[in-house]
């Protein structure tokens, strides 16, 4: 269950890609400095793009960006919908729709749009576009609502600007407007209701819908009129959803397809030597974390010191060396890799000593704890679920894990409030903001969690100073204090980063690819990709 | 008149059968945990848009009543609408029944063309001995390498070295029938292994039981050549088991095909079934196994009456049994 | 002539390799041979030998005892499935073929409905419904043998019911129960012998396609078909993950198979001809 994306983004090492490409296939591109791969621009134009990618979009919320809330429904709508303001390769905030922005006072933004955007539909876009997309987000019940921040009041001031107006300081704001529940709709055509967003696609990005088939394949065509000079330069987009691992690999082995995504951390050695091909590793701003559930049955995660000891008895460097192939880094709440993200090292859980564990435990009570712990079937989940099992029995805790599919795994976790499980994995999308993610640890705020989590005041203050610190010097220190206090309310206790690998062939394609990616979109460039051959 | 009855009576068994298997498929669909509204709308819903969506697909009503509606409805024609997709759950199983039927198709011709006469031949060549033993070890070979197994090194074999074969990239037969074709071998081969090995298994058990009859013995007796003793009278009193086992075999082609297809990345009947538990799309998992059941029940009906035809003391005379 | 000296060759030495591991299992499990099989002590994918003589896996495991591990868990798996399903389809075809009637008509339509489903599929909703892991696994495999051996046993039953033997014993006023169990069952063991090593093999296929699947041992358990699962994204870089558990697997269903077969020609003695 791939959750909510929160992306954040990362300082971008290049370490993975180094490593993992054999002299005989690294990408003949140059590449430049936050990218793993920059596209060719004197390959030709045209021809069609083959893609494979492990699941498709969320389904039964529909098709509507505002309502999209995993990274794989954000990565295929990010073809068709734009937002006013993109991620950069260094996550530096740049211009999208709004070619430029102001801001007049720390809750004041003026954004300045393009004049040459058009809908697929031909119609150009306007200020009120904009206006009515941001009113409806705040309207509605997607996750995106929250991230979007305390938005007063949103108003067009004519034909190509737009005035956002904040009730409070709101530091992520910019990176919040990044992603596509936040895009540009055709709000005109919502309003005749002659467009249903919830079935059909229509934005002003580079490529429109032309089939679909729920699970089996996309295939986007591109459009004459997009705003991008020069793009999209293929024609054509084909992506076919394949949820076997050794099914992409075939794929990408035997040329059925140019691009596909893999879950495997070994995949750049099983490909080693393939010709004609190459795995790089984006860096992500997600990370995997360990859920305690106060509400559990027998009060075995409400006293905090057992929650503490569970976090202290954590080797991030074990599970990433053994279940992510050394590819994941060690994590506190501020993802690492973003700017201004925490040291893990330095959290209060790093520094304690497995004694100290036992010492918590015994205070406790809870000398000879066992706890079941439920994880979802799709690698490396399951690994990483081991390797913590085997970290807890070093302080004497019994783990069982339980392996469930996609469904059952998420009824048992987010099904009932207060909820039944004993502790529970899975990732969060980290975004591009630091404090963002951070959001998630006040329950209040993130209904989600309510089940599992009680509210701790003192944590939700300083998630709140977290983002609304503008100074970078000082908010380092909030960033800091919100890691700390996640870890020493270990609830939701982060792990490590979860890295992803995109295979390509460097003989057909010439792709760009970030070095680091905060919203799960590894498609991010596929408007620039240019095939090598027809 | 007696066939008519017969007849009759299967029909009506195949009708309890189906409402037996529509009230447990049901019953299992919903004792599943992890609701539909959790699992699509995922963790960010609200508990208004969970109630929205059950509320949709009438997942709020009674139990009895959800029965009721979609077992009145199914018997129209319609099975109601896939949870995730959102369009007819028949229209999805038009689209992916071809798939299926085809790999299908290819086990049991490969069963009929190279089992029975790999059979027949192990039986009448080696009755005894030690070469028997080794026709014996080839076939068990053949029924114990799970397709899994199997299938697992053949992807990997076919796609790490270029052998010709391509793994994946499935088109439609109606699209491109040579493509279609590159791309269905493997799995389809995969699939045959153990259908022919059983298949041959099957056929030589039930010819040297044949071969030992008396009339065969005067056939040889009259000195007529091992050609003719086969086709003449080994094959059609050896015929019954091996129609039998060619249902089997049929039904085992259907199930055995969701591995395949997870295997190969093919969007079959099997592969969408197994997706549908997974995603809780009710209507997906029911209309599938129902499916799968009338095709069962169909198959096993006709190879009786087929057996029937074949050996009159089987079968379709009610209380006749056969002795051996 | 024992019954030993009634078999070949071929079904003596599925019976000794499937001795063999099953000794080997127990004798590795006692002594704790190759170490802890959760540890993770080694480098990841390292190859065989040394202090990992069948390596180690994608998370630095010892193969060699989780081979162990995973051999016992299926074998114990099916093993278990497989009596639960001799008691329910032996009393079910019993009933179905030597009272028949009604009774006969309603098992034989629960056993159909049982076999209409898809294996697999059959398998996936048990697993859905229970929870993945050993208790689905074992329900699955009863489940799919049931309905054949629940057949095969009946059609037993009811030409034993036709035999002289317990006509007379009806006759001369003996009870149901000393009928069945004096007269029935001792005659249509052999079958029930016959079918339980077929379905046996069936268990193995079976908890090796739901592991595959990942519905099957919930880790660190091994289980030959989550060792095979586990190690075929791995086939390049550390082929031994693979083929060790494959060959183990093969030969282990090899072994079933042929062992029944010899059970069964001895059972049931058949004159062979050479046409050619």
């Amino acid at each position: 269950m791939r959750i909510p994306l929160l992306y954040c983004a990362v300082a971008a090492t290049l370490i993975v890609t180094g490593c993992s490409a054999a002299p005989t296939n690294t990408p003949a591109t140059e590449q430049a400095p936050g990218y793993l791969a920059v596209t060719d621009e004197s390959a030709p134009d045209g021809g069609t793009l083959e893609l494979q990618m492990t699941v498709d979009n969320g389904a039964a919320t529909g098709l509507d960006p505002q309502l999209a809330d995993v990274a794989t429904a954000w990565q295929l709508m990010s073809l068709v919908y734009e937002t006013l303001v993109t991620v950069g390769p260094d996550f530096t905030i740049e211009p999208g729709l709004a070619e430029s922005w102001d801001t007049p006072s720390p809750t004041r933004y003026v954004f300045h749009l393009r004049d040459d955007v058009t809908f697929s539909n031909g119609r150009a876009m306007t200020a009120d576009d904009v206006t009515g997309s941001l009113n409806r987000l705040l309207e509605s019940e997607g996750v995106w609502r929250t991230q979007i921040g305390p938005v007063e009041e949103v108003s067009t001031v004519d034909e190509r600007t737009v005035e956002v107006t904040l009730s409070s300081p709101y530091e992520p704001f910019l990176a919040a407007l990044a992603n596509i529940p936040a895009a540009v709709l055709p709000m005109k055509e919502v309003a005749d209701g002659s467009v249903d967003l919830a079935r059909t696609m229509l934005g002003t990005g580079p490529f429109v819908v032309e089939s679909h088939r729920q699970d089996v394949s996309w295939r986007f065509t591109a459009r004459e009129d997009y705003w991008g000079a020069g793009k999209p330069a293929v024609d054509t987009v084909n992506i076919a959803i394949t949820g076997q691992e050794q099914a992409r690999m075939a794929a990408l082995q035997n040329g059925n397809a140019d691009l596909v995504m893999l879950g495997n951390v070994d995949a750049p050695q099983l490909l080693q030597g393939v010709r004609g091909t190459t795995v790089a590793t984006q860096a992500t701003t997600d990370f995997y974390y360990l859920m305690l559930n106060s509400n559990a049955p027998g009060g075995k995660f409400s006293d905090p010191r057992v929650r503490r000891a569970i976090n202290i008895a954590m080797d991030r460097n074990a599970i990433s060396a053994s279940a992510l192939g050394g590819l994941g880094k060690p994590t506190g709440a501020t993802p690492a890799g973003l700017p201004g993200a925490c040291d893990p090292a330095q959290l209060p859980s790093a520094t304690a000593g497995l004694d100290q564990a036992r010492q918590l435990l015994a205070e406790a009570g809870a000398e000879n704890l066992t706890f079941e712990l439920a994880v979802f079937s799709t690698e490396p989940a399951p690994a990483i679920a081991q390797v913590i099992q085997q970290n807890l029995a070093r302080v004497g805790i019994t783990v069982t894990i339980e392996q469930l599919d996609e469904g059952s795994w998420s009824g048992k976790v987010y099904g009932e409030v207060p909820a039944t499980f004993d502790a529970a994995l899975s990732w969060f999308a980290g975004y591009a903001d630091a404090g963002m993610v951070g959001k998630w640890w006040n329950p209040e705020q993130a209904g989600f969690n309510a089940g599992f989590m009680k509210p701790n005041p003192e944590l939700n203050s300083v998630i709140d100073a977290a983002i609304s610190t503008a100074d970078s010097a000082e908010r380092t220190t909030a960033l800091r204090e919100l890691c700390t206090a996640v870890d020493e309310d270990a609830q939701m206790i982060p792990l490590v980063t979860r890295p992803a690998l995109i295979g390509y062939r460097t003989d057909t394609l010439s792709p760009t690819l970030y070095a680091t990616e905060g919203y799960g979109n590894v498609f991010r460039g596929v408007a620039d990709f240019r095939l090598l051959t027809q | 008149m007696r066939l008519f009855s017969w007849w009759l009576r299967r029909a009506l068994s195949a009708v309890v059968t189906l409402f037996l298997v529509s009230i447990l498929i049901f019953a299992a669909s919903r004792l599943m945990p992890g609701g539909f509204a959790e699992v699509v709308l995922g963790p960010f819903a609200s508990p208004e848009q969970k109630a929205e969506v059950s509320a949709r697909y009438g997942l709020d009503q009674n139990i009895l009543v959800q029965y009721w509606l979609w077992l009145t409805t199914a018997l129209t024609g319609d099975f109601g609408i896939s949870m995730i997709s959102g369009e007819p759950v028949t229209t999805e199983f038009g689209l992916r029944l071809p798939v299926t039927a085809e790999l299908t198709v290819a086990g049991f011709a490969a069963a009929i063309c190279l089992g029975v006469p790999l059979g027949v031949y192990t039986a009448v060549r080696a009755g005894r001995g030690r070469t028997a033993a080794v026709g014996r070890l080839a076939s068990g070979l053949g029924v114990s390498v799970p397709e899994f197994v199997l299938g697992s090194i053949v992807v990997f074999l076919f796609s790490r070295f270029a052998l010709g074969l391509t793994v994946g990239g499935y088109v439609p037969l109606s699209e491109d029938p040579g493509q279609n074709l590159r791309s269905m071998v493997l799995p389809a081969a995969v699939l045959s292994v153990f259908v022919i090995a059983v298949t041959a298994r099957t056929t030589r058990d039930a010819v040297l039981t044949v071969l030992v009859e008396p009339y065969i013995t005067a056939a040889i007796a009259r000195g007529e050549s091992p050609w003719f003793i086969v086709t003449r009278h080994v094959l059609r009193n050896a015929s019954i088991p091996v129609v039998t086992v060619l249902s089997t075999i049929t039904a085992y082609l259907l199930g055995g095909a969701v591995i395949i297809e997870y295997l190969f990345n093919l969007p079959g009947v099997g592969s969408y079934i197994v997706q549908a538990v997974g995603r809780r799309d009710y209507a997906v998992v029911q209309a599938g196994v129902l499916l799968a059941a009338v095709v069962f029940i169909v198959l096993n009906t006709l190879t009786d009456a087929a057996a029937g035809a074949l050996d009159p003391r089987f079968g379709t005379g009610s209380k006749a049994r056969r002795s051996r | 002539m024992s019954w030993w000296h009634r078999t070949d060759w071929l079904t003596r030495a599925g019976l000794l390799c499937l001795a063999v591991l099953v000794l080997g299992t127990v004798v590795a499990t006692v002594f704790g041979i190759g170490g802890d099989p959760e540890a993770m002590v080694g480098p990841r994918l390292a190859p065989p030998g040394g202090d990992y003589p069948l390596g180690t896996d994608q998370l630095g495991r010892s193969m060699l005892p989780r081979l162990f591990e995973g051999i016992g868990t299926t074998l114990l798996l099916s093993t278990v499935a497989v009596l639960v399903t001799a008691v329910i389809a032996t009393l079910l075809g019993i009933a179905a073929g030597y009272w028949g009637g009604w009774l006969g008509e309603v098992v034989m339509r629960l056993v159909e409905v049982l076999y209409s489903f898809p294996t697999i599929v059959l398998a996936i909703l048990v697993a859905a419904v229970v929870g993945p892991g050993q208790t689905a696994t074992v329900c699955s495999i009863i489940l799919i043998t049931i309905p054949l051996m629940t057949r095969l046993v009946r059609a037993a039953a009811i030409i034993v019911a036709q035999r002289d033997y317990v006509t007379s014993a009806v006759i001369s006023g003996a009870g149901w129960p000393r009928i069945l169990f004096r007269h029935v069952l001792p005659n249509i063991s052999g079958t029930i012998a016959v079918q339980g090593t077929y379905a046996l093999s069936v268990g193995i296929l079976v908890e090796g396609g739901l592991s595959f699947l990942g519905f099957g041992v919930q880790p660190p358990q091994s289980s030959l078909g989550a060792l095979i699962q586990q190690g075929s994204t791995y086939l390049i870089a550390a082929p031994w993950l693979v083929i060790v558990p494959g060959i183990v697997l093969v030969v282990a269903i090899l072994a079933i198979n042929v062992f029944g077969d010899g059970l069964r020609d001895s059972l049931e003695p058949r004159e062979a001809r050479s046409l050619v």
